[in-house]
């Protein structure tokens, strides 16, 4: 990541693209911000630590047992608000 | 006597008619509750026409009304198919038109997303819909909600139905995937579902005041042999669909679950440096089982570490033979990577290539021989004739008369009798548990028309065991887009089944028939990362 912190749509079209490209379930429905990524099934298990690693790896903030929590990974929205309130 | 699948419930029944049997997140049914509800189900399956030995498909997550569709259909005298609930409908349609279940029982939003599958299910009359009244027709099929079945004024459901079944009737069909073709079904006998449940209570020493928590889908037969322990035993058994490790653990503590049974990536996902499982002393576990793959030293260790008062069982098993072995958790140490001995009452032979027995060291085909040896392939005899053979160590008086199940897998066995897993002799995939066909793959990838020819092999990945590497031949002068090439391939198959990677080719290699030569390309991508 460049020095300047990415803005909230660069974020969200972030997880979008990695979502498209890992979840391939992801590309059988549109892929809203607020399309649900668990109950559809598009994220599993496993997937959620793939998941967790391009949040770390790709935004730089840590994320904590505690942060492991559905609501925090239920869409992309979500997981947007999850990134940014982690960065402070 | 107890000798049909739902027959299992009846000693827990009268004995702890008021124990919990079930529990679901909020819900929780007595064993005295599941023996009524699975009766009119039963009944409501037979008001619907299912006669003797005909299908009951069941394509639920795993709840309540799983459980009961399974005990019902076994009550009705008729045949269950758990069906995978990560399957998509490609995969579900290939199961339907191979067994042709009579009945479906799923939910409506299932329901809806199969629509056009379910129109077209040969044989198909009746769906029950688990969750209120479906959104869309069914077509001309009848149509029945469980909460109607379910509800005590609706007459003529109470009591057990009397059917004619006898142990070696056909008790259920569970798909896997072959090295080949499309995913076969296996058909388990009541007795040898009877019998898996017996010896596995047997050798974890389950009893009444166990509480199995249940996370391996019902269509493995591994996590449906959990279920039918747990209820022979009258213990409890807990249903858990689950995204986060910490969900795990904070089932195993808030009910007290004494036993579980994962595969190795489950216990990769529990073991993570983050997971609770480190931080939360978990007294209650005092099992947990592995099987679906062989678990590396590394994570062994960790999981030793993390449940120091729990046992560890490694087995290992392939669906055509139920379990065949595990080693008892005080060898472990003393044994590295060996996965045990014979399950109680089964004899395992280590043959070579000459149809001999191995010597120790020497590798061989594992063969099992027991009362859990399936009655071979739904619809495919000569599939199943390649697996089912007869006993090479029979009374030349006997004859052909026992068939045993030759596993496809390389061992060799040590001067004690333990077993070493060496490698599988045909091209299977095996990734988080799932066995997948290179051919499934394939025929997906060229059906996109995106290529000319696939090859699909299995590469190391350190989560999943496998995954899946596509190779594949562009179509005369047209360059492959790889990326709208997976996106076609995931509206047709589940995530586990995707190609992890592509690799663009010119040309496969071939064997002397013209054959794609799978061993080169294993050989050729052996230590490439997914």
């Amino acid at each position: 990541m460049s020095e300047r912190q990415p803005t909230r749509a660069e974020v969200t079209e972030a997880l979008r693209r990695f979502l498209l490209e890992h979840f391939p379930a992801a590309r059988r429905a549109s892929l809203p911000d607020d399309a649900p990524l668990l109950e559809s099934g598009i994220v599993d298990s496993l997937g959620i630590l793939e998941l967790v690693n391009f949040v770390t790896e790709t935004f730089g903030v840590t994320v904590n047992d505690e942060d492991l929590q559905p609501e925090n990974f239920s869409s992309i929205q979500q997981l947007a608000t999850f990134v940014e309130r982690r960065r402070g | 006597m107890d000798h049909l699948t739902h027959h299992l419930l009846r000693a827990s029944v009268e004995r702890y008619p008021e124990r919990i049997g079930l529990v679901h997140s909020e819900r929780r049914l007595t064993y005295a509750e599941l023996d009524r509800a699975s009766d009119r189900l039963a009944r409501a399956f037979l008001g619907a026409g299912l006669g003797r030995l005909e299908r009951v498909a069941v394509f639920l997550e795993k709840s309540v009304e799983e459980t009961l569709a399974i005990l019902s259909a076994s009550k009705a005298g008729g045949v269950f198919v758990p069906i995978n609930h990560l399957l998509f409908p490609e995969q579900v349609e290939h199961i339907l038109r191979d067994c042709t279940p009579k009945i479906l029982v799923t939910s409506r939003a299932r329901l809806a997303q199969l629509t056009e599958v379910v129109e077209r299910a040969p044989g198909l009359t009746c769906v029950v819909v688990t969750d209120g009244p479906p959104e869309t027709q069914a077509g001309p099929r009848r149509v029945l909600e469980l909460s109607r079945v379910l509800d005590p004024l609706e007459p003529g459901l109470d009591g057990p139905p009397r059917i004619a079944s006898i142990s070696n009737d056909l008790a259920a069909i569970l798909y896997t995937s072959g090295s080949t073709g499309k995913p076969k079904g296996v058909m388990l006998s009541h007795a040898n579902l009877l019998a898996g449940a017996r010896i596995v209570s047997t050798y974890l020493k389950i009893t009444e005041s166990d509480r199995i928590l249940s996370v391996l889908p019902f269509s493995f037969d591994y996590g449906l042999n959990q279920l039918l322990t747990g209820l022979a035993q009258a213990a409890t058994v807990i249903l858990l669909s689950f995204r986060f490790p910490g969900e795990v653990v904070n089932a195993i503590r808030n009910e007290q679950a004494t036993g579980l049974a994962g595969v190795p990536s489950f216990w990769t996902l529990l073991s993570q440096p983050g997971s609770p499982v480190h931080r939360q002393p978990l007294p209650s576990l005092r099992y947990i089982t592995n099987s679906g793959g062989a678990v590396p030293r590394p994570l062994y260790d960790a999981l030793r570490k993390a449940l120091p008062t729990t046992e560890i069982y490694l087995m290992y098993g392939l669906t055509e033979a139920f379990r065949s072995t595990y080693l008892p958790p005080e060898e472990a140490d003393r044994r590295p990577g060996s996965m045990g001995k014979a399950i109680p009452d089964t004899e395992i032979y280590v043959v070579n290539e000459r149809g001999g027995m191995c010597q120790p060291g020497e590798p061989g085909e594992l063969v099992h021989r027991g009362p859990t040896v399936s009655l071979g392939y739904w619809g495919l005899p000569e599939a199943t004739a390649k697996v089912l053979r007869p006993n090479p160590l029979a009374l030349p008086q006997v004859g052909n008369a026992e068939p045993v199940c030759y596993s496809g897998d390389i061992v060799k066995m040590d001067e004690d009798g333990f077993l070493y897993f060496i490698g599988r002799r045909d091209a299977t995939i095996k990734c988080a548990g799932h066995r997948i066909s290179p051919t499934e793959v394939e025929e997906i990838l060229i059906g996109t028309q995106r290529v000319r020819e696939a090859a699909a092999i299995g590469i190391p990945d350190e989560l999943m065991g496998q995954a899946v590497l596509a190779v594949v031949v562009a179509r005369d002068g047209q360059p492959i887009d790889v990326d709208a090439l997976l996106a076609d391939c995931a509206l047709k198959m589940p995530r586990y089944m995707i190609p992890r990677r592509v690799e663009v080719v010119t040309s496969l290699p071939k064997t002397a028939h013209g054959k794609i030569d799978y061993p080169f390309l294993r050989r050729q991508y052996a230590s490439a990362p997914a």
